[in-house]
């Protein structure tokens, strides 16, 4: 038996942006340790980052230019494709801005920033391997990655009861998403005797018409998947994780988490394979957990009196929009419209609520604040320019045109449509007609109430310019969609 | 170029605003939105009245993988009703000089912007465009209520949005499922322009709902409906009125329900031929209960704004009737009505607006012998009610004469129905005019006197609208030869109806797609 572990130039070029995220991880940590476990400056800290950051994305450029070609590398555990080339870009991009975000944040600077800084290219790494990941085993590896890291990150909070609260609420649930997801891919290797996605899809059609076990192990690995994206009833941890969490790693947790383990979903879901299973309700199944998704997530969203809340239920909704997206990619016909939707949807979502939570940060005023819809009253005179950001991305999120959501939503439907789920759809336009009400309310408290607070507006700084380049990206690629609409097609293709 | 120009003028002139100081922002925004009237005037020297193709096209890549494009064109359905927004834009502002005190840069900002959302979805010839156009008027118009609006602003303006936009979500899914019905018919090639899917060939089964030409036709309908708005989804209507500031209202009223009928005439009726025949006395019936309930509801208000907001419902039945009739009449009469209703109710709020102003009371009870202390007030208001209730000789009786003749042609039970309205809309306006204006001088008049008189700028406001009264009263053809051609084309071409871009001067008869 040769155990000995071969690997070329390939296959380190490929995974370069993770070794060059973790070389940057340490240096911060590094510094201080050399400093005697003094910390250094958090903008310091940050910048190291960013440079590591920017020379990882740029590693990515190499895979870039050759997107129309599929790499295996690693013995066939990881893929690179067109598909893993648009996560690692918007991985980088989120974990960016979320870094930003966190240098400003009352509950994340201070004395542990460059362990925090360590945690958070880590959770990028493990992100992207779920993104890449081929291999069943290694989405497993990539999931707890970037899991253990966040359960850590929230525990490190200045804050000190909620966050605690999350972070332990957030690692026995997810630990048991992952042992759900665990157990489902012992069933499949079981059956089909590999742990290979490309291979289980290729046996997919005839083992899940033929066998209950292989069935079993498909729907345990789809509720690991639904835990993971807050798909109802397995929401439950997402208000409070979300809301105990420190803001700039909600908004982290709630883009970059989401979009990695759609793409690894969507990987698992493509073919048409489910439409064939042996009790036939798969996909009937699948469509009502996406209409039950909505409708728990913007009727819980629509009683909430924290900003904070209403955007973790919200996030809760618009995966039952991805997933509506999910089922039109997953049964055959022209499935790739599907893909398209989910993979451009998650695009719009990242940008505008990673905002969002940026705003939100940017308007806490100490790290325990749970800012409510009546701490929003007169923002609008006192900080023009944050409420304007911070309405264009509620509005985007509500779908108004010409946002980005707008053409989000239209790509989605136009799949849902396309693929024939015409009561799904009209479930998500009904969806969308009651979230609007939640989405106006921080408007109107921004707009229309007489400022009442004594504080000032908030202070220039990085965060503002980073909420602004999403404000801007937000808008302009709504406007200019044929570019990003081109670039996530030639992204998907690559999958059929 | 002169369409795009047109659009997005005010848009860059409300970007320009920020560079002026705030107290100028008024007169800069009255100086840009008076030059875009002009510009727009332009349209009428290179327009030809004899044909009934879209003229000035312009189409540039936009959304190319799901052949979406940037086009915009004129036509004579859409040449008045484009003219009529730049027009009403600074007279709404001139009237409400006075009202808008706070934050007056942000308000000319979404007067702007709206005027843009406006001109833009009356000329989009791109389904999506349109959308995009229609939807984003949503924006500005729900701030402009939200902020500088009444006590109830807040559940007005939420209320005008979630019902305007859940009308919209379903032609959006209208207009995907449209728009991968013509694919499927053209080889795969998606298309969202209006010329393409026109030609668009939708099944359609006679008296059965859950086929697709009338599912998209109600789909489309719903969102148009609420827009106009029809009974039973106008309630968002009289609230979003009465709290909106005076320039709010007199656009609300003026252009944007003008929407609703414009999405019927241009999409609905040309587009859904064997379902408007089969459905429309569903619209038939619900524009003429519009037309005796708005009037008799807007009798019995105490309140001078809610009386003209009912108005409008009811001017809006006539409307949607005079559409559905679907002969030259009736079109005709519709498409001038809705002209007629720009002019006059616009006037209506500004006139109510003026009063408030001064005594910041709307009760009907409240006034009173108003006709001794303000004469010229109430010369400008007896003209405008004239016009409001279709005196002949004033526009409205053209407008609502055309729609009756064509209705009755079409219907002659909803044509008797409908007359009601005439008698009824005489009757609550010049019950108003008679407690507002005559008898017993109230506890206003009293009090305010002399100072009720409108000013000289208030006279300048309202001397154009009154010129036009009178002028579409008296030379109509003036106006509807312009439209005749493209109005002749939709009754003609019942079932086979294809919008064209007219040929050029230049000879070229298609416009290429440019990059």
């Amino acid at each position: 038996m040769d155990l000995s572990i071969q690997f070329g130039l390939e296959d380190i070029v490929c995974i370069a942006p993770a070794l060059i995220l973790f070389i940057a991880s340490i240096i911060p940590l590094t510094f201080k340790v050399l400093r005697g476990n003094k910390e250094i400056r958090p903008g310091i800290a940050v910048i190291y980052a960013q440079v590591g950051l920017i020379a990882a994305l740029l590693s990515s450029l190499i895979l870039y230019s050759q997107q129309n070609n599929v790499f295996y590398v690693f013995y066939r555990a990881l893929v690179f494709d067109g598909l893993s080339v648009f996560s690692t870009v918007m991985v980088i991009l989120l974990t960016s801005v979320a870094l930003v975000f966190s240098k400003d944040h009352f509950a994340t600077k201070g004395k542990q920033f460059s362990e925090f800084i360590f945690l958070m290219m880590n959770a990028a790494i493990g992100m992207m391997i779920v993104a890449w990941s081929n291999d069943l085993i290694v989405t497993f590896i990539g999931i707890e990655m970037m899991s253990l890291a966040l359960y850590l990150i929230i525990a490190l909070s200045n804050e000190q009861t909620l966050s605690k609260e999350a972070a332990f609420k957030y690692f026995v649930l997810g630990s048991l998403a992952s042992a759900i997801f665990l157990y489902g891919v012992a069933f499949i290797f079981g059956i089909t005797g590999t742990t290979y996605i490309d291979k289980i899809l290729e046996i997919a059609p005839v083992a899940i018409s033929s066998n209950y076990m292989f069935l079993m192990g498909v729907l345990l690995v789809i509720l690991g998947f639904c835990f993971k994206v807050s798909i109802a009833p397995f929401h439950a941890w997402t208000p409070d994780v979300y809301e105990g969490a420190p803001t700039p790693v909600t908004g982290y947790m709630a883009t970059g988490v989401k979009l990695v383990t759609f793409v690894a979903f969507l990987r698992i879901l493509i073919g048409d394979y489910i439409t064939s299973d042996l009790t036939g309700r798969l996909v009937d199944v699948l469509q009502w957990l996406a209409v039950i998704t909505m409708l728990v997530g913007n009727i819980a969203a629509i009683m909430q009196n924290g900003v904070k809340r209403m955007l973790a239920y919200s996030s809760v909704a618009h995966s039952g929009y991805i997933l509506m997206g999910l089922v039109a990619g997953a049964v055959g016909g022209e499935s790739w419209l599907g893909a398209t939707g989910v993979t451009y949807y998650i695009f719009a979502y990242s940008i505008m609520t990673v905002g969002a939570f940026g705003v939100l940060s940017i308007l806490e005023r100490h790290e325990a604040d749970l800012y409510s819809m009546d701490d929003l009253k007169g923002l609008a005179s006192r900080s023009p320019w944050l409420a304007a950001c911070f309405a264009l991305f509620l509005l985007s999120l509500a779908g108004i045109p010409p946002t980005v959501g707008f053409f989000g939503k239209f790509f989605l439907f136009s799949a849902a449509i396309k693929q024939g789920f015409f009561w799904m759809v009209i479930w998500a336009a009904i969806n969308s007609i009651i979230s609007v009400y939640y989405y106006l309310r921080p408007i109107v408290m921004m707009y229309m109430h007489e400022d009442e607070s004594k504080d000032a507006g908030p202070q220039m700084s990085s965060s503002m310019i980073a909420v602004s380049i999403m404000a801007v990206l937000v808008l302009v690629t709504g406007l200019a969609t044929e570019p990003v609409y081109e670039f996530v097609v030639t992204a998907v293709n690559s999958l059929f | 170029m002169l369409l795009t120009t047109i659009t997005f003028l005010p848009l860059v002139f409300a970007a320009a605003l920020y560079l002026l100081p705030e107290r100028f922002s008024k007169m800069a925004t009255l100086v840009f939105s008076v030059v875009t009237f002009f510009v727009s005037t332009l349209i009428l020297t290179s327009f030809d009245k004899a044909e009934s193709g879209l003229q000035l096209v312009e189409q540039y890549k936009w959304i190319e993988s799901i052949g979406v494009t940037y086009f915009l064109g004129v036509d004579g359905i859409s040449l008045w009703l484009v003219i009529l927004t730049t027009f009403l834009t600074p007279i709404a502002l001139m009237g409400a000089w006075s009202s808008i005190e706070t934050k007056s840069r942000a308000f000319c900002v979404a007067l702007l912007a709206l005027e843009t959302t406006m001109l833009g979805t009356f000329l989009s010839m791109d389904i999506v465009l349109f959308y995009v156009f229609f939807e984003a008027s949503l924006i500005p118009m729900y701030f402009m209520i939200g902020i500088w609006g009444g006590k109830r602003r807040i559940y007005a303006t939420v209320k005008f949005f979630i019902y305007t936009m859940a009308g919209s979500l379903f032609m959006l899914l209208g207009i995907i499922a449209l728009m991968y019905l013509g694919a499927a018919q053209n080889g795969g090639q998606l298309s969202a322009s209006l010329l393409d899917l026109y030609k668009v060939d939708i099944p359609f089964i006679r008296d059965e709902f859950f086929n697709t030409q009338t599912l998209l036709f109600f789909a489309f309908s719903i969102a148009f409906a609420i827009k106009c708005p029809l009974f039973p989804v106008h309630t968002w209507l009289p609230d979003a009125h009465v709290e909106a500031p005076t320039p709010g209202s007199v656009i609300l009223a003026g252009v944007l329900l003008k929407m609703g009928t414009y999405g019927f005439l241009r999409l609905v009726i040309p587009m859904f031929p064997e379902a408007t025949l089969n459905w429309g006395w569903i619209f038939m019936f619900v524009g003429v209960f519009g037309i005796i309930y708005g009037a008799l509801v807007a009798m019995v208000q105490p309140d001078m704004k809610k009386l003209v907001a009912y108005s409008s419902v009811s001017h809006m039945g006539y409307v949607v009737i005079g559409l559905f009739a679907w002969n030259e009449m009736g079109v005709t009469g519709a498409l001038y009505q809705m002209l007629n209703h720009g002019i006059s109710t616009g006037a209506l709020f500004l006139l109510v607006g003026m009063v408030y102003e001064r005594t910041h009371s709307r009760e009907i009870k409240d006034y009173g012998g108003l006709a001794a202390v303000a004469p010229f007030f109430a010369i400008a208001f007896v003209i405008v009610t004239m016009s409001s209730i279709a005196v002949p000789m004033t526009n409205g009786f053209i407008g609502e004469f055309l729609i009756l003749l064509g209705v009755w042609q079409a219907s002659p039970i909803f044509a008797a129905f409908a007359v009601l309205g005439v008698i009824l809309g005489a009757a609550y306006m010049l019950w108003m005019v008679k407690r507002v204006f005559f008898g017993q001088a109230g506890p206003l008049i009293e009090k305010y006197g002399d100072k009720l008189e409108i000013n000289r700028r208030e006279i300048a406001t309202l001397a154009p609208l009154v010129i036009l009264i009178f002028w579409m009263g008296l030379a109509p053809n003036h106006f509807l030869d312009w439209s005749k051609a493209s109005l002749d084309k939709v009754v003609n071409n019942q079932f086979n109806y294809e919008l064209t871009i007219a040929p050029t001067a230049e000879g070229s008869t298609k416009v290429a797609v440019k990059e």
